[in-house]
């Protein structure tokens, strides 16, 4: 294995950043949840950030902290299937799908809620989920999993994720149009 | 023992919980859920506010992301052409995968995939060519990922075919040589066994067992050829091979029901050879051999026919 600085793969794939917090942001608004301070990016850890209040609500709950590895994971998959033709499949050279495909694996790769995110989730989750609430039950092992690959970030799961996304997603795209 | 400590937040309310403000009348600020908020940070703290860059970038990146669309029509194209000949090939519909891997490859020759589906495709219908324009047309056939699997498929195909066109090829010398028919038939089904695809092999075999039969003396198996050949495809040049096994039986046997069974379907053969150009000078050279045949009884091969009659006319000239 090889160690490059977080500070420099967070630099090179900075979109990513941004668009999770604002993934943050736009469900803190959907939910009216109060917001006390955001940062889209910066050079340091945490390189972006939204404080807002917590939510009694699970369901928002839920969406603000899941938020952002559904909106980072679908426009990673949009940007990719823009991409995925000439860069992957044909071996054309074509620079903007070049630039997509590094837009959309940027994106991708910064999908995983923080550990903090999950830890709100996986404490009240149990609970719920006994009462029976859906998305408490699909938050379960969602998270759990979630959790294990932000442990993973240290052996490139996120930008092993972010790959497996940005050619995947296109491929079931692509294959469900064409019957 | 004392009592268990209680503890509560105390949080004053002249201070904005944002930006720390002290409210200048020294009374509370209002309070939005648990928190007091001046003026100025309430409606931010409800509902802040996306800053401009961010809806700026991304309206540039929807509109890129458009424009990549737009731009990438051609190879949405090409690849929903590339992903239905794949479906097709996996359900070995080959014949109607190659046109859809055609267009695939028309726009994108670079493509190890689609080129691989298409070489695959045409040489599973015996297409050769079509192959090989794919595959010259891919850096001479170099693929990036030599050792996979369906690269060596494709390979053992391509080697296949090759072999057994070569094989058809030196099938067709020595039955231009003259004297080797059978050797020469024998090659060519050889060829057309190890490449069953080649369509084109199984139609030319018949021709090299006419040979065959022709230099065996077998004439019955000749004309039996002969009116099979013509039946699926019925042509002058057909038309005339009937004439000459006929002609054969006629010069061995001496029945006159043989010579006019010769002499209809040469007639036939040199009626059907007036609208076509290619047919009329193929008759010109197969009518007097037939001919001669028929007049003389004696059957010589083209080789003899050739030596004794036209290679004065090449002097002449």
């Amino acid at each position: 294995m090889f160690f490059i600085p977080g500070i420099v793969i967070t630099v090179l794939t900075f979109p990513g950043v941004i668009v999770h917090e604002a993934g943050h942001l736009f469900f803190c608004r959907l939910f009216g949840l109060q917001v006390y301070g955001v940062c889209f990016f910066q050079f340091k850890n945490p390189a972006g950030y939204v404080i807002h209040e917590n939510s009694d609500n699970f369901t928002a709950q839920f969406f603000v902290s899941m938020g952002p590895f559904i909106s980072n994971t679908l426009l990673c998959v949009l940007f990719c299937t823009a991409a995925f033709l000439p860069a992957w499949e044909l071996k054309i050279a074509d620079p903007l799908a070049y630039f997509f495909y590094w837009l959309g694996i940027s994106i991708g790769m910064h999908a995983f809620p923080s550990t903090t995110d999950l830890k709100h989730l996986w404490q009240r989750a149990p609970a719920l989920a006994k009462k029976g609430n859906l998305l408490a039950i699909v938050s379960l092992p969602l998270a759990g999993l979630l959790v294990v690959l932000n442990y993973a970030r240290v052996v490139w799961a996120d930008l092993g994720y972010g790959i497996l996304v940005g050619v995947l997603g296109p491929i079931a795209i692509f294959k469900a149009l064409v019957r | 023992m004392g009592q268990a400590a209680v503890f509560t937040r105390n949080i004053d309310g002249s201070l904005c919980a944002l930006c720390g403000k002290e409210n200048p009348s020294g009374s509370d600020f209002p309070f939005r859920k648990k928190l007091p908020f001046c003026e100025k940070c309430a409606p931010l703290v409800e509902r802040w506010p996306y800053p401009l860059w961010l809806k700026l970038s991304l309206a540039g990146l929807a509109l890129l992301l458009a424009a990549s669309l737009l731009h990438g029509r051609t190879y949405f194209h090409a690849g929903s052409e590339m992903y239905r000949g794949e479906k097709l090939v996996k359900q070995a519909k080959y014949a109607e995968a190659v046109p859809h891997l055609k267009e695939a490859v028309r726009i994108a020759p670079g493509s190890d995939k689609a080129v691989l589906l298409l070489a695959k495709a045409a040489l599973k219908i015996g297409d050769m060519k079509t192959a090989a324009m794919a595959l010259q047309g891919h850096e001479e056939g170099h693929f990036e990922n030599g050792q996979d699997q369906d690269v060596q498929e494709m390979k053992a195909l391509w080697e296949r075919a090759t072999g057994a066109a070569k094989k058809a090829n030196e099938a067709g010398k020595l039955a231009l040589a003259g004297g080797k028919d059978v050797e020469a038939a024998k090659l060519f089904r050889e060829a057309a066994a190890e490449y069953p695809e080649s369509k084109e092999m199984t139609a030319a075999m018949p021709y090299f067992d006419e040979g065959a039969a022709f230099e065996q003396k077998n004439y019955d198996r000749f004309l039996s050829l002969a009116q099979e050949v013509f039946a699926k495809k019925p042509n002058a040049t057909n038309a005339a091979t009937i004439a000459s096994a006929w002609a054969c039986k006629y010069a061995v046997s001496g029945e006159v029901k043989f010579k006019d069974e010769a002499e209809q379907f040469l007639l036939k053969g040199q009626g059907m050879a007036q609208s076509d150009a290619e047919e009329k000078k193929q008759m010109e050279d197969y009518a007097p051999r037939i001919r001669y045949r028929i007049d003389s009884r004696q059957i010589i091969t083209t080789q003899e026919y050739n030596k004794r009659f036209r290679s004065s006319e090449k002097e002449k000239k």
